[in-house]
Parts: structure tokens; C-alpha cells; sequence
């Protein structure tokens, strides 16, 4: 077990949002049935979906998950009636929990380690575009030490710290041509530390209600002095900044989730997020050398957005859990702001799985998430880029966890 | 285990199963021409319509025409193969061009003229380059640089310019005595692109509205019948087309890069003299067009016999030849608008579609973004001109060729598609340090 869990560390950038550039792939159960799990704990994912839980959970555990995202947009220029397509790109957020407390005790520990948001937008170097960007890597990993505590056998409250790393790898061209006619391209990379925090209350009760509230912080990730690598003509470089300093707000989210144990074999689950987008106003960078290129400070103006999910899940066999969802997010992105690095509109969340109880400790689960992304036309107001956006995302993925 | 395993390999066959078919979907367009029909196309006009940039014909440019452009979109609509009369590889820098290499201590741009692989192969009667022939059987692009609406009807004028003259044969051939407008319509074609005038107004600008040569304002009487002319001929067989009109010579970079500001910066602030298209001689104004040669003719200062600096003293003013005064300003832009009228009058006599590249191009006085890249008629830095500050860049030739789209599907109702703005390069900035000076 240790060594994937440390397996996971190594993992390449992913890509992918389930909103604009947040990722919620934390949990395979979850993912199966719709992105649910706020009100609704079953496993040691609910470190990230409800702190407030862990204590409730039975026994001790560790799992680790990991999901293989693959997403494709297409863009249409306005006045052109021919596609461009993004990269092929396989990205990989993962997930690793652990729980535990003593038998008798009211006390649970639990660790997450998670990606709960990101981006790895890759077009081609020449496309329509490639002026406003060529390529977006976005990762940030979240370690999340948690305390959780049974108030009562009903009612469970948790929180826990955040310690949030950031990565950022931002390339575009740039219209000056070096000698042979190619653009010039910039390159913005850096990385973040930054704190936060996690916090769920949950309530369940005997007759298979459960209910549960939480709250995910904002995480401001500062990158100082990030490498700002401008490849320019050899006449102008000493004009042009080589470190930048950025922030990027990676916003609140608060939950609230309900679970109904509507038969021995069968729950239904509901959730609902809000996600405070609003703290994303501007993409900007302060460059320490201003003399041939200004700041640039490239407005977002996000507005908050709230997704909806319902999941369900049927115990099939002993051995054997069947899962399904749907859900609905609704974009935070406004008329005039969709960016080719995060294309976003509305979306519908499909998702479907299975749980496979191996033995006794060791489950093992599937999840497969499809999120259509609805075509969205419209002009940038900053880049006058114009034209349709779609976008599709299919995403496996698979968790192994195992009690003691 | 095992059945995991069996998930595992039904997993991965449904992801990729899935994933060959996943493409996103945006409905493409169905290619039409609509009343237009693109299988032979031409292009007349001058430089422009040559790909001409940087103070030269050359291969590359040549390649970036924006006839090149729109025959390219057309192919994807039934348009044949279109023919470029190019330079060859061996002679790919054509009539030679100017290239940035460097800038001085304060800024300035420092141009070096190419001089190897060129065409030329000697000189005409009126002391212009002739070119090597163009041996191709095939012409679809006839733009020849320097030509005047007021040259399309002259008999030999392939011995006056020898970008028209590589087309023909020499003397004593009597083809080659053939007039522009016979030789571009010698053989049928179904659509064509007309963008001529500029130089009927433009050259004599250009001498800072002094006369040189036959380079005065070609009549306005006599362009609208020459126009009406040739549109009449271009449309005789029922071919389609597309006229554009003559942008607004003044707000080129050659007419706005050289202020009185600048002038002023490098001599103290001192007042400047010049001498005005009247000949009378007054003090500089900011509204006065100084020409691009200016900056690099290393004038200004340099006293005369009696010992006056030149521009800085009323006894020896900046001669007319540089200089673009208020009269002589609103001379060329009425000869301008003038013409403008007869184009846009005789399109509407024949239901022809007009690209308003007047119009277009002054929308770059201020600066415009497309796509991320900040455009502008700024010299060098707005992208949209090349070195000789009237010529545009290949990127300023796909802007012109969209505006040119725009206007064909408006009127024809087809659906050619917009060029890639992103793909085609502004000025080249030279490899290297800077060059001292």
C-alpha cells in the first residue's frame, strides 16, 4: 500500500475541471454516483467530502484512487467553418486517504492527499489562438491533515488543515518574429505554498437519513518569483522580465449533501455545492522588468456558481455495488470571459460504477465519468477571440482500499 | 484478483473504444460558392495584389499575397490551382527588399538592403530593373508592383516596368507590346479580384506631393472611364469579382512615423522650417506629413553654403520633397475619395462585391486586437506594416485577404473560410545582438 501511495506522488500534471478549473475526482464511490458524498459517507474519501464524517465511519482504513482524464474541445473560429481540436492529452488526478481511531475512541485521525483542482490545456503551437495561449498546466495538490470527532452516535464534526502546493506552467506565443519568421513565446512557471482549510459537521440517523454541511476554504496560491521565460529576439530581450509574481485564488466551496437509505440494498444521494468563483477576478502577472512589456492583468470576473448531483447506489450481491449519477454545474464563467485555456459553459455529469469487494478488508472500485460541456460561442472581450467552444471529458478511473 | 483483472481489461477496451469517437462536435461548413463561381480565378492590381513588402518583390512575399490566401480558401470550394508567377529559388530575393538588422543607440531601426540572389538583369530605357522572364504557362496572379489604372491600356508598357515586362516576351515579339488589360483577360476565367489606384495618387504622395517623373495625380475624369473600362471588361464574360478600394494613403506609417516631435527631440527642441508644395518656406506644424525617408537621410542641421542648418533655419527649409503640408495633405485625400467613389459607383453598376480596405485599414490608426495580437499602423511595432511603412506584412496581407472574404460571401452568399491571422508573420527581428551604429 505504501508503495502507491508513493506511487501516486509521482504522477504527471493533469488536466481537467468539473467546473471551470476545479477537479472533483476525490473518490471513486463519488465519482460513481454523480460527485455525491457531502451528505452521504461511505468510505476514507470522506476526509475531502465531509471532515465531519470520518468519526462516524466503521473501523480504519487506507485507500488510493487515481483517474485517468481525457478531454477534447474543439474550436471554431467565427468566419471559418473548419475545427481545431486540442491535444491528445491523458491526465491522472488522484486520491489517497487514511483513517484511524482507537476501537472505543470519539477521535479519528485522517489523512488526504488530493487534486482538487487543475487544468493541462494543450493546443497547437499555431492554432487561431496561439497569441492569447498555447498551453495551460495547472496542478494543485492538497495535503489535508483532519481531526474528526463523534459527538454523539449521531453526530459527527471534523476539520481539517490544508496545506495546498501549486504548480503553474502557462505558454502563449507572442507577435514578434524572431529572424526566421517563427513568433516569440513566453512561458510563466512557478509554484505555490499556501494553507487553508477543510470543515464538515454530520448528522445520521437510525432511520437512514443522513445530512451533512461542509466547508472548503479558499486557498490564495501566491507564486513568487516564478520563471518567466520570454524566448525573443536576441535585440530585445533585455527589455523583457524573467520572474513574475502571480495569485491565484482557488476558491471556497460549501456543501451541503443528504443521503436516504431508501432499502437494505439501495441509497440515494444528493448534493449540492456552491462554489464562491467570485474571488477570481483577474489573471495577472507582476514582472520585474516593465521597460518593453506593461503588466498584464487580464480580467476573469468570475461570478459564483453551484453545481447540483444525485447519485445512487445498489448493493447487487454481497460482493458486488452498482452505482450511477447525474449532475448539473452551472458555469462561472460570464458572457465575454471564456478563455480558450478553460473553455467552460454549462455541463452534464454522467457517471456510472462498480464496487468489488475482493475480500473481506480489500474493495475495489471503478468509477466512469462523461461531462458534456455545452458549446458556448462568443467573442473575449480582451482578446477579441471569437468563436465556439465544445468540449467532452471522459474520465476512468480506479481505487483500491483496504480495512483494518 | 482475476475478476479485477477482467474489469481491468474491459475498462481499458471501453476507454479506448470511447475515446477514438470522442471528438467534440461543432458542425463544419459544407462548402459553397454560392452565386460566385471560384474555378478560374485572377487577381489584378499592383503591388499589394504581389505579395510586395519590405521595399521589394521577393519569393516570400510572393507567398504571403493575399491572392494566394483567398486561392486557397477557394480550392476548398471548387477553385483549380492557382498560379503565383514566383521568383525562383536561385533568385528568391527578386527585385531585393530591406531587411531590420539592428537598431542605432537611440532606437531607431536600422535597414540593410538584400542584395544577393536577386532577378534583376539589367535596366529598362527609363532606368528601372528588368527581371528575368517568367517562364510558367500559367498566371493567376497578375499584380504588378508600381502600376498605375492610368497604365492598364498602354501598349508597351511591359518596357516601362519590368515587373509586367517578365510576364512577356521580349522585342521583337510584338506580344511583347501587349497592354496589361489585354494580357490579363487573354484567357476565360469565372471570378476575379480588382484592387488598382493606389499608385495614381499613392507615388505622387509618396514624393511627398512633389512630381517626379510621370507621377502626377492621375485625372479623376480619366481613372473613372479607365475603371468603368475595366470593369466592363472583367465582367463581359460573366465573371464574378471583387473590387477593393484605396486605402488612406496618409495614415500609412510612412506619412506618420516621422513627426515634428521626433524631428524636434533630436535637435533641442528648435524650431523646423519648411518649405511648402507652394514654395513658400514657414515654420514646421504638428500637422505636417513628414515622409519616412526622412529619418534616414541624416539631413537635418547640415548647413548649406551660407552656413544655415538644413530644417533649422528659414534659408534652408526641408524641402518639399519630404514634406506633405496642409494643402497638399487635403489634395491627396480628395484625390483619394474621389477615386473611392468612382470604385465603389462602378462595383454597384455591376452587383460586385467591395472590400472597403480603405475603411479597414484606417481602423488601425488606433490600435485594434484580433485574436491576442495587438495590431496597429505603427511602424514595425503594429504588426500590420512592413519596413517600407506603405506595404503591409504577411500578417497585414491575411487581415486584407479576411476583409476580401467578408465581402465575397456577403455578396455571393458563399462560405469561404476565414485565413488563420496567427500563422503569418509581421517584421522579422534579426538574429543576434545589435548591430552597433
Amino acid at each position: 500500500m505504501k508503495k502507491i501511495l508513493l506511487s501516486l506522488f509521482v504522477i504527471l500534471p493533469f488536466l481537467g475541471f468539473s467546473q471551470s478549473f476545479q477537479v472533483n475526482l476525490q473518490g471513486q464511490k463519488q465519482t460513481a454516483m454523480g460527485g455525491t458524498g457531502t451528505g452521504y459517507a461511505q468510505d476514507e474519501a470522506a476526509v475531502f467530502f465531509n471532515p465531519g464524517a470520518v468519526s462516524l465511519l466503521e473501523g480504519n482504513g487506507v485507500m488510493g484512487g487515481i483517474h485517468a482524464l481525457y478531454l477534447r474541445s474543439a474550436f471554431q473560429q467565427a468566419g471559418s467553418g473548419v475545427n481545431e481540436y486540442n491535444k491528445d492529452r491523458i491526465a491522472t488526478p488522484f486520491q489517497a486517504y487514511a483513517v484511524y481511531g482507537a476501537p472505543a475512541s470519539k477521535l479519528k485521525f485522517g489523512l488526504g492527499i488530493y487534486t482538487p483542482f487543475g487544468g493541462a490545456m494543450h493546443w497547437d503551437e499555431n492554432w487561431s489562438g496561439k497569441f492569447t495561449v498555447t498551453s495551460l498546466d495547472l496542478q494543485a495538490i492538497y495535503i489535508q491533515p483532519t481531526l474528526s470527532y463523534k459527538l454523539t452516535d449521531e453526530i459527527g464534526v471534523g476539520a481539517g488543515l490544508v496545506y495546498a502546493l501549486g504548480k503553474v506552467d502557462l505558454q502563449r506565443a507572442i507577435p514578434i518574429n524572431q529572424s526566421n519568421g517563427e513568433s516569440s513565446t513566453a512561458q510563466l512557471k512557478g509554484t505555490s505554498k499556501d494553507f487553508g482549510f477543510n470543515a464538515g459537521v454530520y448528522f445520521k440517523d437510525v432511520s437512514g437519513l443522513s445530512i451533512g454541511l461542509t466547508y472548503r476554504s479558499k486557498v490564495n496560491a501566491h507564486v513568487k518569483d516564478g520563471d518567466a521565460n520570454f524566448n525573443v529576439p536576441e535585440v530585445l530581450q533585455s527589455g523583457f522580465p524573467t520572474k513574475f509574481n502571480a495569485t491565484l485564488p482557488l476558491p471556497a466551496t460549501t456543501s451541503i449533501g443528504f443521503g436516504y437509505q431508501a432499502t437494505d440494498n439501495t441509497v440515494f444521494a444528493l448534493d449540492v455545492n456552491w462554489v464562491s468563483w467570485h474571488a477570481y477576478k483577474a489573471l495577472a502577472f507582476d514582472y520585474d522588468n516593465n521597460a518593453t512589456i506593461e503588466d498584464t492583468n487580464s480580467p476573469r470576473n468570475y461570478k459564483d456558481a453551484g453545481t447540483v448531483r444525485f447519485g445512487v447506489q445498489n448493493q447487487y450481491s454481497p460482493k458486488l455495488a452498482l452505482r450511477a449519477g447525474i449532475g448539473y454545474a452551472l458555469t462561472p464563467v460570464k458572457e465575454g470571459y471564456v478563455t480558450p485555456e478553460v473553455p467552460d459553459a454549462n455541463r452534464l455529469l454522467l457517471s456510472a460504477g462498480v464496487g468489488y469487494r475482493a475480500t473481506e478488508n480489500l474493495n475495489i472500485d471503478f468509477s466512469f465519468l462523461y461531462e458534456n460541456i455545452k458549446a458556448r460561442t462568443e467573442t473575449n472581450l480582451e482578446t477579441n477571440l471569437s468563436g465556439t467552444f465544445k468540449t467532452v471529458v471522459y474520465i476512468p478511473g480506479l481505487s483500491i482500499s483496504y480495512k483494518f | 484478483m482475476k475478476l479485477n483483472n477482467t474489469f481491468r481489461s474491459l475498462a481499458a477496451v471501453a476507454v479506448l473504444a470511447s475515446f477514438a469517437a470522442c471528438k467534440p462536435h461543432i458542425k463544419e461548413a459544407t462548402p459553397n460558392s454560392g452565386t460566385a463561381d471560384f474555378s478560374r480565378y485572377i487577381a489584378i492590381g499592383n503591388s499589394l495584389t504581389s505579395g510586395y513588402a519590405d521595399g521589394g518583390l521577393y519569393l516570400e512575399g510572393q507567398k504571403n499575397s493575399y491572392p494566394e490566401m483567398l486561392a486557397a480558401q477557394m480550392k476548398v470550394e471548387g477553385g483549380a490551382e492557382f498560379y503565383t508567377p514566383f521568383f525562383d529559388e536561385a533568385q528568391a530575393n527578386g527585385s531585393g527588399y530591406l531587411q531590420l538588422t539592428g537598431f542605432s543607440a537611440t532606437g531607431s531601426p536600422i535597414l540593410t538592403p538584400v542584395t544577393s540572389n536577386l532577378a534583376i538583369t539589367g535596366t529598362l530605357p527609363n532606368g528601372t530593373p528588368s527581371y528575368t522572364k517568367f517562364t510558367g504557362a500559367e498566371i493567376n496572379n497578375y499584380g504588378v508592383p508600381g502600376i498605375k489604372l492610368k497604365h492598364v491600356t498602354t501598349a508597351g508598357y511591359g518596357f516601362a516596368n519590368g515587373y509586367f515586362g517578365r510576364f512577356l516576351p521580349g522585342s521583337p515579339d510584338p506580344a511583347s507590346m501587349t497592354n496589361y488589360l489585354d494580357f490579363v483577360t487573354a484567357k476565360p476565367f469565372t471570378f476575379f479580384s480588382l484592387w488598382l489606384g493606389n499608385n495614381d495618387i499613392l507615388l505622387y504622395a509618396s514624393h511627398g506631393a512633389v512630381v517626379v517623373g510621370d507621377d502626377s495625380p492621375t485625372d479623376k475624369a480619366v481613372f473613372g472611364a479607365l475603371y468603368n473600362q475595366v470593369v466592363n471588361r472583367l465582367t463581359a464574360n460573366g465573371a464574378k469579382g471583387v473590387v477593393a478600394t484605396i486605402p488612406d494613403v496618409l495614415s500609412t506609417p510612412y506619412f506618420t512615423t516621422v513627426t515634428l516631435a521626433a524631428l524636434q527631440a533630436a535637435v533641442a527642441g528648435r524650431d523646423l522650417y519648411i518649405q511648402t508644395g507652394a514654395g513658400a518656406t514657414r515654420k514646421a506644424t504638428a500637422d505636417d506629413r513628414f515622409i519616412l525617408p526622412l529619418s534616414s537621410a541624416n539631413v537635418i542641421g547640415k548647413p548649406n553654403a551660407a552656413g544655415f542648418p538644413y530644417g533649422l533655419h528659414p534659408l534652408n527649409p526641408i524641402a518639399s520633397s519630404f514634406v506633405l503640408d496642409d494643402v497638399e495633405q487635403a489634395q491627396v485625400n480628395d484625390y483619394v475619395t474621389s477615386y473611392n467613389t468612382i470604385i465603389k459607383a462602378a462595383a454597384a453598376s455591376k452587383g460586385l462585391a467591395v472590400f472597403d480596405a480603405n475603411q479597414t485599414l484606417k481602423e488601425f490608426a488606433t490600435e485594434k486586437v484580433i485574436n491576442g495580437i495587438k495590431v496597429s499602423s505603427a511602424y514595425i511595432k503594429g504588426n500590420l506594416f512592413s519596413l517600407d511603412g506603405i506595404h503591409l506584412t504577411p500578417m497585414g496581407y491575411a487581415i486584407t485577404a479576411n476583409g476580401f472574404i467578408q465581402a465575397i460571401n456577403q455578396t455571393y452568399g458563399s462560405n469561404l473560410s476565414i485565413v488563420n491571422v496567427a500563422n503569418f508573420r509581421s517584421v522579422k527581428f534579426p538574429a543576434g545582438a545589435a548591430v552597433p551604429q
